[in-house]
C-alpha cells in the first residue's frame, strides 16, 4: 500500500510540475481540436514508427549477428569491417546518419522507398550495439564448454546451435527489450529524412495549426504508450533472470 | 589399447610444459598418469585427446597418429572426462548425453534411448535424468559425465583428474563408477592423484615430473621406485 502511495505522490509531483509549466510558459489555452480532425494521419504515423521499429529490430538482430561473426572471423578484412561498421555508428549521431543514408545513399542506389531506408538505417545503426550485447553474452559462455564440445566432435555451427545459443538467449533478452525501446525512440529521428511516422505527422498538424504544446505532449504520451511497457517487460526480464542466476548459485 | 609416443614437445611463454616426451605401450587397458600439479599430466592426456596441438614429436593411438587439434573424426571416438564435469548447463542429464549422440553421432533418439537408459541405471542416475547439472550433487554430475563419454562407445576413454574437485564421500562413489569402465574392459587414461585408486586398477604407472616423464611401468614402480623423485612424490603422497 505505501508502494502505491509514494509511486502515486512522485506522479502527482511530475503533474504538478508539468502543469507549472505548461501555465507559465503558454499564453494559449490547450486545444486538441485539430488533432482530432488529424487523428488518421497521426495514428498513421504512430503505426509506422511501431512497424519501422519493429521491422529494424528484426533486421538488426540480423546485423548484429553478422557483425558479431566478422569481428571473430579468420580473415582480417572482415574484422576491420566489422570494427570500423562500429567505429562510424558509436562516433556518430543517428540524425547525421539518417541525412547521409536518405539523400545520398539511397539516392546512389536509386531506393525510393522512405520506410525501407529507414528501417535499415536503423538496423545498421542498432545492429552494431547489438553485436556487443551478442559478444558479451557469448563470451559469458564457459571456455570448458567450447572445450567440450570440441572434444566431443560438434561442428562450430552445432556449437552454436545446440550449446551457446540455446543459453545466451535468455541473458541477451533484457538487453535485447531495452535496445527495442531505443529504437522506437531513435526513429523520431527519422523525421529528418521525411518518413511518415510519428513524429513527422505531429509535426505536420503543428506546422498548419500553430497548436505546438498540444503536439509535443501527444508526442510524449505516443511514444511513452510504445516505450513503458518495454521498459517493465526489461525490469521483469532481469528480475527472474537475477532470481534464475542466484538460484543457480544457491544450489 | 596401443599407444606410442615419440619425442613429444610443447612449449608455452617460452617454458617446455611437454619435454622429449617418449612412451610406448601395447595391448594395456588402464594407464594412470600421476605427479605433482604441474608436472604436464593434464597437458598430455589434451594432447592425446587431439584437443590440444603441440610443438613437435608423434603422438599414434592405436595405429593412428593423432595430427593436430582439427581431427575431429579421431575426438569423436574418444571420450572425455573433465575434471569438473563440464555437462552443458542448460541441459538435462539425459539430454546431455542424447545431444552429443543425435547431433555428432548422427544416431536416432528412439535407438539410442534405451541403451542410454541401461547405462543411467548401471551408474545409479535413472532418477535425477531430467534434472539439469546444477540440481544434482558433484559426484552425480561426475558419474553422468562417465555415462555421457561412456555412451558413445569410444575407443578410447581419458579422465583428467575427475575427483580432484570432490570430497572424499564423492571421490568414492566416483571411484567406484570407474571400476565399471575396467569391469567392462574398457580401455581408458587416467590423470589421478589417488594412488591407491591408481595401483589397484591400472595396469601401467607413468609417474611424471616437470614436463618429463621420470619412471613408468607396472603398479610395482608404486612399491618399488627406482628414480629418487618418485619416492619422495610417494612419500609426500602417502605421509598422511
Amino acid at each position: 500500500m505505501r508502494k502505491i502511495i509514494s509511486f502515486f505522490s512522485a506522479l502527482g509531483l511530475y503533474a504538478i510540475f508539468f502543469w507549472f509549466v505548461s501555465t507559465s510558459a503558454l499564453e494559449k489555452t490547450i486545444d486538441f481540436t485539430i488533432y482530432k480532425q488529424y487523428y488518421r494521419v497521426i495514428l498513421n504515423g504512430w503505426i509506422t514508427t511501431l512497424t519501422i521499429s519493429a521491422v529494424s529490430l528484426v533486421l538488426a538482430l540480423f546485423v548484429g549477428l553478422v557483425l558479431y561473426f566478422m569481428r571473430e572471423s579468420k580473415f582480417k578484412i572482415f574484422v576491420y569491417l566489422s570494427e570500423i561498421h562500429k567505429t562510424i555508428i558509436f562516433g556518430t549521431p543517428l540524425v547525421v546518419i539518417a541525412i547521409i543514408a536518405y539523400y545520398y545513399i539511397g539516392n546512389a542506389f536509386n531506393i525510393d522507398s522512405k520506410f525501407w531506408i529507414g528501417a535499415l538505417t536503423l538496423a545498421l545503426y542498432i545492429g552494431a550495439y547489438i553485436a556487443d550485447i551478442y559478444k558479451g553474452a557469448i563470451e559469458s559462455i564457459h571456455i570448458n564448454q567450447w572445450q567440450t564440445a570440441k572434444m566431443f566432435g560438434f561442428t562450430r555451427y552445432q556449437t552454436y546451435r545446440y550449446i551457446v545459443f540455446p543459453q545466451v538467449i535468455t541473458s541477451i533478452l533484457p538487453p535485447l527489450a531495452g535496445q527495442f525501446a531505443m529504437t522506437i525512440k531513435s526513429s523520431a529521428l527519422l523525421a529528418y529524412m521525411s518518413t511518415d511516422e510519428f513524429l513527422n505527422a505531429i509535426q505536420t498538424v503543428q506546422s498548419i495549426s500553430f497548436r505546438y504544446p498540444e503536439g509535443f505532449l501527444l508526442v510524449t504520451v505516443g511514444y511513452l504508450v510504445l516505450t513503458i511497457p518495454l521498459i517493465l517487460l526489461v525490469r521483469m526480464l532481469e528480475k527472474k533472470l537475477n532470481y534464475k542466476v542466484n538460484h543457480e548459485i544457491e544450489n | 589399447m596401443k599407444l606410442r609416443i615419440d619425442r613429444l614437445i610443447k612449449t608455452y611463454e617460452n617454458k617446455r610444459i611437454l619435454d622429449d616426451l617418449t612412451l610406448a605401450l601395447d595391448d594395456k587397458q588402464v594407464l594412470a598418469l600421476i605427479g605433482a600439479s604441474g608436472s604436464g599430466k593434464s597437458t598430455l592426456l589434451r594432447m592425446i585427446s587431439g584437443l590440444e596441438a603441440f610443438d613437435s614429436g608423434q603422438i599414434v593411438v592405436n595405429g593412428h597418429e593423432v595430427v593436430e587439434s582439427e581431427d575431429a573424426d579421431y575426438r569423436k571416438r574418444i571420450g572425455f572426462v573433465f575434471q569438473d564435469h563440464n555437462l552443458f548447463p542448460h541441459l538435462s542429464i539425459l539430454e546431455n548425453i542424447l545431444l552429443v549422440l543425435e547431433k555428432v553421432h548422427g544416431r536416432m533418439r528412439s535407438d539410442v534411448l534405451p541403451e542410454v537408459e541401461a547405462l543411467l541405471e548401471q551408474f545409479g542416475l535413472s532418477e535425477h535424468r531430467h534434472k539439469k547439472p546444477h540440481q544434482i550433487s558433484g559426484g552425480q554430475a561426475q558419474r553422468a559425465s562417465i555415462v555421457r563419454a561412456l555412451a558413445i562407445k569410444p575407443d578410447l576413454i581419458l579422465l583428467d583428474e575427475p575427483t580432484s574437485s570432490l570430497d572424499p564421500i564423492l571421490t568414492h562413489e566416483v571411484l567406484n563408477a570407474i571400476k565399471v569402465l575396467v569391469e567392462a574392459s574398457i580401455d581408458f587414461i587416467i590423470v589421478t592423484h589417488e594412488i591407491g585408486f591408481a595401483r589397484e586398477v591400472a595396469d601401467t604407472i607413468v609417474f611424471m615430473d616437470d614436463g618429463k616423464i621420470i619412471e613408468h611401468g607396472t603398479p610395482e614402480i608404486l612399491e618399488t621406485p627406482q628414480s629418487p623423485l618418485l619416492k619422495a612424490f610417494l612419500d609426500k603422497v602417502l605421509s598422511f
